[in-house]
């Protein structure tokens, strides 16, 4: 068959639109098989173009969820673990001292859980940071490794000479709660915060929308250049539909439904991991935090046996930047939250406290320490802290099982946007082989 | 040498520091001059008059709680307060045993509390840094304070004490194994003493690095850990330290005479007197012998002998 496509000569007129001239008049002046095979190369390109856009768009996605779950998320928790245990364990060290006599075997549990649960998190948090963006979190936690043996040594050497009956142990008591609030916990903070930051920027990254817009219009753009190709294919051939575009344009449509519909759910879940999960998981930290190093002033303060002294300024700093009220720490739980039993909570707690000074600064020095260790200070603590801890349980659950579905969403997906863009690239060529053909 | 940071302690040593020093020179401002002579000819007529083992004021016969005087005042609040060490084994040291402050200043203490009360229970103890003494008196944060200090002629122009209730003599802890044999043979190392005691200047006469903590409990710490090389204090208080760790010696002569005294604000004279007459009741009736043998073993020797300045 030599039939050729007879050009019109109006055409070889000036092009009206400086810009495409070139092209045009080149395509205008081609015999149809040439114009065949530039239209499917161009078809071939652009499918390839949206494979590696969307794929791309989607492996960014997926590994900046994959990240969250995979990284962030359990190292944040690692640091938050690491900082409560070690500060649980400065607490009922000192509180364990106040006594007087044999050291409680409750209190002694309580410290050997802390420090084991501290070990456990430094380790698996070590493990996990090689994969971290920040360095920084590497030397913090070669910091905590180094200096933990040193606080248990010289826990240990404090407990020793008090079971003789020294008060060398106290002052070796002194010095662990240097080490802990001058050294340990700033570090354990520094992770904290750090990762905190991580995982707030690798959520972004997992649910921006720049990426995604662009792949979206590429696909829309690819879908208008198939609509086009075809009814010029039908124009020009005399066939009504072309199969092979048509499947190329029917699996484009389906990857760029399946991106957006999985970039959408995925990005719901994210988000409410962020708002319902973290968000309120790190103001339940904060709070402990906070209502941790203040319970260890507490003990610290009738420990030194002086009246309102330093540590009794410490407390009331925390007791500050705890609140209630907005701008405080518990401000933010209940802004996020919507619980208001932290705050009455933490309000009897305060009030304990306030009484067990009183007593002290009476002469009652014997009264405030019961009040410390089993009475009204010591049970309204108690309560605060199990709701805390709780709290951030609760949220963290909530944070890994939205995190987690919002990750799974993106299973699959690049590969998928991979193969759709090459079934494209088959079906184009299909399609454009069997009129080429024609020609032959 | 432990490099680790201590920040912490650092800040409180040099707030310790700044807040002692402020209050010096508070005092050096404060100090009363005689209204005619000028204040530098007064203080150096009263440095020269002054000798600390004979300041105090002399009681009338047993200690007594007259009407409108501190101790009716003391006796109508409930309990007197004391400021004490809690730091120092075998003085004024929280027992870990049993959750009490025990020691030989406590037992001076006590002694007072019974005087007034007939009760030696009615006593609040607040345990206070050596920085704390002069002005816990000062500003009647405390009511008498019992604390192994020296009296000292500086110190007089600030408070009164009591007559002088022991002797120590400044000497030198260090580890067994050390060379050194004194003070002097420190020179350029660095030797551990209490924020405020005199003990810091006696170490930088030395021409050692003294190196500044809150409780002597703190530089055995730092001895042990190997972060000063020495102690240098009262032997009363070296006796202490030493017999909570084995690997340590006492070295040096007598350096000087450490009298102590119980410190009492200078507003209450009629306190000092109360007090040196239950002092005189306990060098007599043996009550302080008892203690000295509970405390700080045999052998037991005679109590200082009370010397007035009126």
């Amino acid at each position: 068959m030599t039939a050729s496509v007879a050009v019109k000569p109006g055409q070889q007129a000036p092009a009206p639109i400086a810009r495409s001239a070139w092209w045009r008049s080149r395509l205008d002046g081609a015999t149809t098989p040439t114009r065949l095979g530039l239209l499917l190369a161009v078809l071939v390109l652009f499918s390839l173009a949206w494979g590696v856009l969307a794929g791309l768009t989607a492996s960014q996605h997926a590994s900046a969820a994959a990240d969250v779950v995979a990284v962030s998320e359990p190292l944040s928790l690692d640091a938050e673990q690491i900082y409560t245990s070690l500060s649980d364990a400065g607490a009922t060290a000192a509180s364990a001292f106040l006594s007087g006599g044999l050291e409680p075997t409750a209190a002694r549990q309580r410290y050997e859980a802390d420090v084991a649960q501290a070990s456990i998190k430094i380790e698996a948090a070590s493990a996990l940071a090689g994969s971290s963006a920040d360095a920084a979190i590497g030397n913090d936690l070669a910091a905590l490794s180094k200096y933990l043996p040193v606080y248990t040594g010289e826990v240990a050497t404090a407990r020793a000479d008090n079971r003789l009956g020294f008060p060398l142990g106290a002052a070796y008591l002194r010095e662990t709660s240097t080490l802990l609030s001058g050294t340990l916990l700033p570090a354990a903070s520094d992770i904290y915060t750090r990762e905190s930051a991580l995982l707030t920027s690798a959520s972004a990254q997992a649910t921006g929308l720049p990426l995604v817009v662009v792949a979206v219009l590429a696909g829309l753009g690819l879908g208008y250049v198939l609509l086009r190709s075809s009814r010029w294919l039908a124009r020009h051939t005399h066939r009504v539909v072309n199969y092979g575009l048509l499947l190329a344009a029917l699996v484009g449509l389906v990857s760029l439904v399946w991106l957006a519909g999985a970039f959408a759910l995925g990005r719901a879940d994210l988000l409410h991991a962020q708002q319902q999960g973290s968000v309120p998981a790190q103001a339940f930290a904060r709070a402990e935090v906070a209502v941790l190093q203040a319970h260890a002033y507490e003990s610290l303060t009738l420990i030194d046996n002086s009246g309102d002294d330093i540590y009794q300024k410490d407390f009331v700093a925390e007791q500050k930047l705890l609140g209630p009220g907005p701008g405080t720490l518990l401000g933010a739980v209940e802004a996020s939250t919507g619980n208001s039993d932290v705050a009455a909570q933490a309000q009897a707690w305060f009030q304990a406290h306030a009484r067990l000074r009183g007593q002290d600064n009476a002469g009652a020095h014997a009264d405030a320490v019961q009040s410390a260790q089993s009475g009204a200070a010591a049970t309204t603590f108690g309560k605060l802290s199990a709701t805390l801890t709780e709290g951030i349980g609760a949220r963290q659950d909530v944070f890994a099982s939205s995190a987690r579905s919002g990750r799974d969403t993106f299973t699959g997906l690049a590969i998928g946007m991979v193969v759709a863009a090459l079934v494209m690239v088959a079906g184009c060529a299909w399609g454009l082989s069997r009129r080429l053909a024609e020609y032959r | 040498v432990n490099a680790r940071p201590r920040p912490w302690r650092r800040a409180l040593v040099t707030v310790l520091a700044a807040s002692g020093l402020a209050l010096g020179t508070a005092a050096a401002v404060a100090a009363p001059g005689h209204p005619s002579a000028a204040p530098a000819q007064a203080a150096a007529a009263r440095a020269a008059a002054c000798n600390p083992e004979a300041s105090s004021l002399r009681p009338s016969g047993a200690p007594q709680v007259t009407s409108g005087s501190f101790m009716a005042k003391i006796r109508t609040r409930g309990y007197l307060i004391a400021g004490v060490d809690q730091s120092t084994y075998h003085f004024g040291f929280l027992n870990p045993l049993t959750g009490q402050i025990e020691g030989f200043d406590i037992d001076m203490i006590r002694a007072v509390a019974k005087a007034i009360f007939g009760d030696p229970s009615k006593v609040q103890f607040k345990a206070i840094s050596d920085a704390q003494r002069i002005s816990d008196i000062t500003n009647g944060t405390v009511d008498i304070v019992a604390h192994t200090m020296t009296i000292t002629c500086q110190r007089l122009q600030q408070l009164d004490f009591s007559s002088v209730y022991f002797e120590s003599h400044q000497k030198v802890l260090v580890l067994k194994n050390s060379a050194a044999t004194s003070l002097a043979s420190l020179h350029g190392q660095k030797v551990c003493a209490t924020t405020d005691s005199d003990s810091v200047t006696k170490i930088q006469q030395a021409k050692a690095v003294a190196v500044q903590v809150p409780y002597w409990t703190d530089c055995l710490v730092d001895l042990q850990q190997g972060d000063v090389a020495a102690v240098s204090t009262d032997d009363s208080i070296l006796d202490g330290l030493a017999a909570q760790d084995p690997w340590t010696k006492i070295i040096g002569g007598a350096l000087t005479n450490e009298p102590y005294g119980l410190a009492i604000s200078k507003q209450h004279p009629e306190f000092v007197r109360f007090v040196n007459a239950v002092l005189q009741q306990m060098r007599t009736d043996g009550q302080w012998k008892q203690s000295y043998q509970h405390w700080l073993g045999t052998p037991v020797p005679n109590p200082p002998q009370a010397q007035y300045a009126d």
